[in-house]
């Protein structure tokens, strides 16, 4: 697991899945439906898109609400998931819409916002 | 009289004049005076990978154009070591490996050890870029924990804007407030419908420590060519959406602080600097 949590991981949506194929990803969504097996699951980002999440280990309690996935994009433009952690909502609910309003900032201003180190002088 | 409902400016006019404290511009630099310390006057958010990426000169480091020193970042905590002396954490805001985040505590704190964070905590760090043996990290004087997570996307927003205002030459906000030319396009008028022509809520981040009103009014001021100097009302004609309370009290503002002065009469005026 150390590995990919010492690179850059982009943070992206549904759209960005097929430009991100087999690079590890961070993605922010409303957890759908959980499979039975707890193997897969499925998460919708802000703009009602729906990727499928498929994990090593199969999850052995239910999950819902936002939850933040870090993962490889598959060919099948899935994302297979490394870890994952809920972002908790008790104190305001999450903005799913405006965060995915973000992405399109961020993305759209990669000088300001990078996802590389460049190796400093 | 004076227009109760708006905008409250430092200056009344008539014979109450009220200056901002004792330093009246603040952090006005002219061509770089160099003080001894670092003049950490701004606090900017930042992402992990740019302060990794950030240049060095002495103790001063550089993200593209903006000066950093005191920054924040947002991220989750990756780990966390408590010692006698400080707790370290590694966090992560996914641009790249995660930042070594130095918290000093205070031994005699009874409550130090509930303040630890654990793994998986969302954090907003406060501190100081530090680089030590080619080591970068961040000395925090805050570590707080996220309670609304929408702090995480703010703090996106927060790290594009703050780097692409700082990073505008360091010329006055042009008259009338529009934006300056070199500014990286923007496409946006959905989200950033605040950055096109009417971007007149620069007020933080002006480099002379004038509001928005200010700066138009003393830009129109200084592009007078005229020896006696633009007058009130064709200040009011030219700012036709700044009331002429405003301007009055911008002009009584700018004299007190000596960027303007009278000329023929009490209403013609011209600035003080000589930029032509």
């Amino acid at each position: 697991m150390a590995g990919i949590l010492d690179v850059p991981k982009s943070r992206i949506n549904c759209s960005m899945l097929s430009q991100h194929i087999s690079r590890p990803v961070c993605f922010v969504g409303r957890v759908e439906k959980v499979h039975p097996t707890g193997k897969t699951f499925t998460v919708s980002d802000g703009e009602g898109k729906v990727a499928t999440v498929e994990l090593n280990d199969p999850l052995e309690e239910e999950l819902s609400g936002i939850v933040e996935v870090i993962g490889m994009v598959s060919n099948k433009g899935g994302i297979i998931a490394t870890t994952y952690n809920l972002l908790r909502e008790d104190k305001g609910l999450f903005d799913l819409e405006l965060y995915n309003e973000a992405l399109k900032v961020i993305h759209d201003f990669p000088q300001h916002y990078p996802f590389e180190v460049a190796s400093s002088g | 009289m004076w227009n109760q409902g708006g905008y409250s400016e430092s200056s009344m006019g008539g014979g109450y004049t009220q200056s901002p404290g004792g330093f009246a511009s603040p952090a006005l630099s002219q061509g770089g005076e160099k003080k001894g310390r670092t003049r950490a006057t701004q606090i900017i958010p930042c992402t992990v990978s740019q302060l990794m990426s950030a240049s060095q000169a002495d103790e001063a480091f550089k993200v593209g154009d903006v000066e950093v020193a005191q920054v924040t970042i947002v991220g989750i905590i990756r780990s966390t070591d408590k010692s006698m002396t400080n707790i370290q954490y590694k966090v992560d805001d996914m641009t790249g490996a995660p930042m070594d985040v130095k918290q000093w505590v205070d031994t005699e704190d009874p409550s130090v050890d509930s303040t630890v964070l654990p793994p998986g905590t969302y954090v907003k760090v406060s501190g100081n870029l530090r680089s030590f043996q080619n080591h970068r990290s961040v000395v925090a004087f805050s570590v707080r924990p996220l309670e609304d997570m929408n702090e995480i996307t703010s703090h996106m927003l927060e790290v594009v804007q703050a780097h692409m205002v700082l990073s505008k030459p360091q010329t006055m906000l042009g008259a009338g407030g529009g934006m300056s030319s070199n500014i990286t396009p923007v496409s946006r008028p959905g989200i950033m419908g605040g950055m096109g022509g009417g971007y007149a809520g620069a007020n933080d981040m002006a480099n002379n420590g004038l509001s928005a009103n200010q700066n138009q009014v003393l830009s129109l001021i200084r592009s007078c060519p005229d020896p006696q100097g633009i007058s009130i009302q064709d200040l009011k004609q030219r700012l036709s959406g700044i009331s002429l309370t405003i301007i009055k009290q911008a002009v009584e503002f700018l004299s007190n602080e000596g960027h303007i002065f009278s000329t023929i009469d009490e209403d013609h005026f011209k600035s003080t600097d000589n930029d032509d």
